[in-house]
């Protein structure tokens, strides 16, 4: 009970240096001021969060809320997102599917996998950065449950 | 051993001939030696008849005489009936052996003899009778001591045994000769039997042997077609995995192509965002108007930078909508075709109906004649392909005239429909009607809003239904839709899934 009081981490996995700056500007205008991890690939993401012998124990007790981009060089986010959410200690974590697609089957696939929310990047940036306002907001609300 | 097609006809033609040669001398033959036999047959009755012509003539003249003797001896008249019923008949019986004889002129002086013979013995007996009736018996008696009697009967004795000989010669001969004609008949018939045989075994053999080489020639067929199938299979095959290649490389170029703009378009914002900043102190350092660098920097705040902004986020709109058309091409094509029983006059109806509102502001009227069999297809790219054409030709209609929009549909040999949407608009200039149909390519004065995709985009649906669509128009004379769709989706991609 001594780490409800920790606070949430937010995981950023992006592979575009500028989308990753971005939204990391847009989530600071917004007001929330967590930690931002960001990872540029696929693997070193996976590694922070279920450790290198991919247990997930590493993640047991954090507040962590992860940023998914769909297309990373080394693997997709659907991977990342299902070895996520069937492991024990991660399934809890918000995720956040962030990606150019627009593709109706494939945003119905990550929330069959179980995606929280899924924002498309839209070229239209005043879209974007509303989005990831509201995003912000969606995270000074909320209540992430604790990991364990 | 493979025989030429030729020679093999050659050959069997000449066996044919050969065997109908056969059975027509046959035949001929027959038929000559069936008269022969006839004619034979003939000459042995004749023969016959005059035999027992020349008999019965002995043996009226035998009873004639026995009769005279008789009498003579007895003076009973009872005695003289056998005479008197021999005198009367034996002229004509004579006769008779005349006529039959009449067509033997070997035997006619013999016949001659005869006929002289006779009279002279009737008249001998008949003198005798005379004398005894009239009571001179020994007068009567004396004639026949005279053996002038016997010497008429024995000439006449004579030349009958010599006819009835000669009779019974022509009749062995006939015989004879109807025994070799008949044995002649059976040996051309046993010779043409053989060579009937002879022939209709050769033609049956060449039967067998070219029914042998027509299997295997179909064999082989058989296995090239499987073959030929095989390969079109493996054709298909590629066609579909260069075409499924090429969808996927639209959709990931296009995907990877939307990364970047999302970058671009993003600083672009942050920089318009910095800009707003900058402004603003340039326009509150005022008072160092007269300052070059202050000039310069005025410039670029308020005049350059927000043009270049400007260009820039005007790029990459256009850019988006690019890709977006890209994106949206790629994934008509990757879209799974549901192929239902579709009515195309009640489709087309709705669609006219969708574009009601813009026809009837225009002045225009749409007719529709697609009195068609339902077709199997897919409902939704119908729906898109006949939209998209009805609103290009309510773009592109003509100021100069009412608008008039004609859909004509018809069956073509039951397996495909033809359908043509027809309008009166300015037309698509010659050199265009192939270039439309391509992506963001455009024709005529650019005065209506639109990308350049939309017949792009029917092209492709209409080739993934199984169909095409060609064009025929005249600047300002109206173009005209043709499209050619099967009847059935389903044997389109049955063909296609069979193939991968």
């Amino acid at each position: 009970m001594q780490d409800s009081a920790r606070p949430v981490v937010i995981v950023m996995i992006e592979d575009d240096e500028g989308h990753a700056r971005l939204i990391e500007k847009n989530i600071r205008r917004a007001g929330v001021n967590n930690q931002i991890v960001p990872f540029a690939n696929g693997t070193e993401a996976l590694r922070y969060l279920l450790g290198p012998d991919g247990s997930g124990s590493e993640s047991a007790g954090r507040q962590l809320l992860i940023l998914l981009d769909l297309n990373l060089p080394d693997m997709t986010g659907i991977d990342i997102l299902e070895k996520l959410k069937s492991n024990t200690h991660t399934k809890r974590a918000p995720v956040v599917v962030l990606t150019t697609t627009d593709d109706s089957r494939e945003i119905q696939r990550c929330y069959d996998l179980g995606a929280n929310v899924y924002i498309t990047k839209p070229v239209d940036y005043e879209g974007f950065a509303n989005a990831i306002r509201q995003l912000g907001l969606f995270f000074s609300v909320m209540q992430v449950p604790e990991s364990d | 051993m493979p025989i030429s097609q030729i020679s093999f006809v050659r050959r069997t033609l000449i066996a044919i001939f050969v065997g109908l040669a056969a059975l027509l001398v046959i035949v001929a033959v027959n038929l000559w030696l069936a008269g022969q036999t006839r004619i034979y047959a003939d000459s042995v009755t004749a023969a016959r008849h005059q035999r027992s012509a020349l008999v019965d003539l002995r043996s009226l003249l035998d009873d004639a005489e026995t009769g005279q003797r008789g009498y003579l001896l007895t003076g009973e008249a009872k005695y003289l009936v056998p005479y008197e019923d021999a005198r009367q008949a034996i002229p004509s019986q004579l006769d008779r052996v005349r006529s039959l004889m009449a067509g033997d002129p070997q035997q006619s002086p013999a016949l001659a003899a005869l006929s002289n013979a006779v009279p002279s013995k009737l008249a001998e007996l008949k003198q005798t009778i005379d004398l005894y009736n009239a009571g001179k018996h020994d007068e009567a008696l004396a004639v026949v001591d005279s053996d002038r009697g016997k010497e008429f009967m024995d000439q006449i004795r004579q030349h009958l045994g010599a006819l009835v000989k000669s009779a019974d010669d022509r009749l062995d001969k006939a015989v004879q000769d109807q025994t070799a004609s008949i044995n002649a008949l059976r040996w051309v018939t046993l010779g043409g039997a053989f060579v009937i045989i002879l022939v209709v075994g050769g033609c049956v053999w060449a039967v067998i042997l070219y029914t042998r080489q027509l299997v295997a020639a179909q064999r082989e067929v058989q296995a090239l077609n499987a073959g030929l199938e095989q390969r079109v299979r493996e054709r298909t095959a590629d066609l579909g995995r260069a075409n499924e290649e090429i969808q996927r490389f639209a959709y990931i170029v296009t995907h990877d192509l939307r990364a970047p703009l999302v970058n671009i378009m993003g600083f672009t914002s942050e920089l318009d965002g910095c800009l707003t900043a900058i402004q603003k102190y340039v326009n509150e350092a005022r008072q160092t108007d007269d300052d070059q660098i202050v000039k310069d920097a005025r410039a670029a705040a308020l005049e350059d930078l927000p043009e270049a902004i400007g260009f820039i986020r005007g790029s990459t709109r256009k850019m988006d909508g690019l890709i977006n058309a890209i994106l949206k091409l790629s994934r008509e094509g990757r879209r799974v075709l549901k192929p239902e029983p579709v009515r195309l006059d009640a489709l087309l109806k709705t669609a006219a109906a969708n574009v009601q509102h813009q026809v009837t502001e225009a002045g225009g009227a749409v007719e529709i004649d697609a009195k068609v069999p339902a077709l199997v297809s897919d409902r939704l790219a119908l729906e898109q392909i006949f939209g998209n054409l009805l609103d290009n030709a309510v773009k592109y209609r003509s100021p100069a005239r009412p608008l008039k929009i004609e859909i004509r549909a018809r069956e073509d040999r039951g397996r495909r429909i033809l359908v043509e949407v027809q309008d009166n608009g300015r037309g698509i200039a010659r050199q265009d009607h192939e270039r439309v149909f391509d992506l963001f390519r455009r024709s005529g004065a650019q005065d209506q809003p639109g990308e350049g995709i939309g017949l792009a985009h029917v092209r492709t649906m209409v080739r993934n239904l199984g169909g095409d669509i060609t064009l025929q128009s005249d600047i300002d004379g109206g173009t005209t839709m043709k499209l050619d769709l099967p009847h059935d989706l389903r044997a389109v991609l049955a063909t296609q899934t069979g193939g991968a």
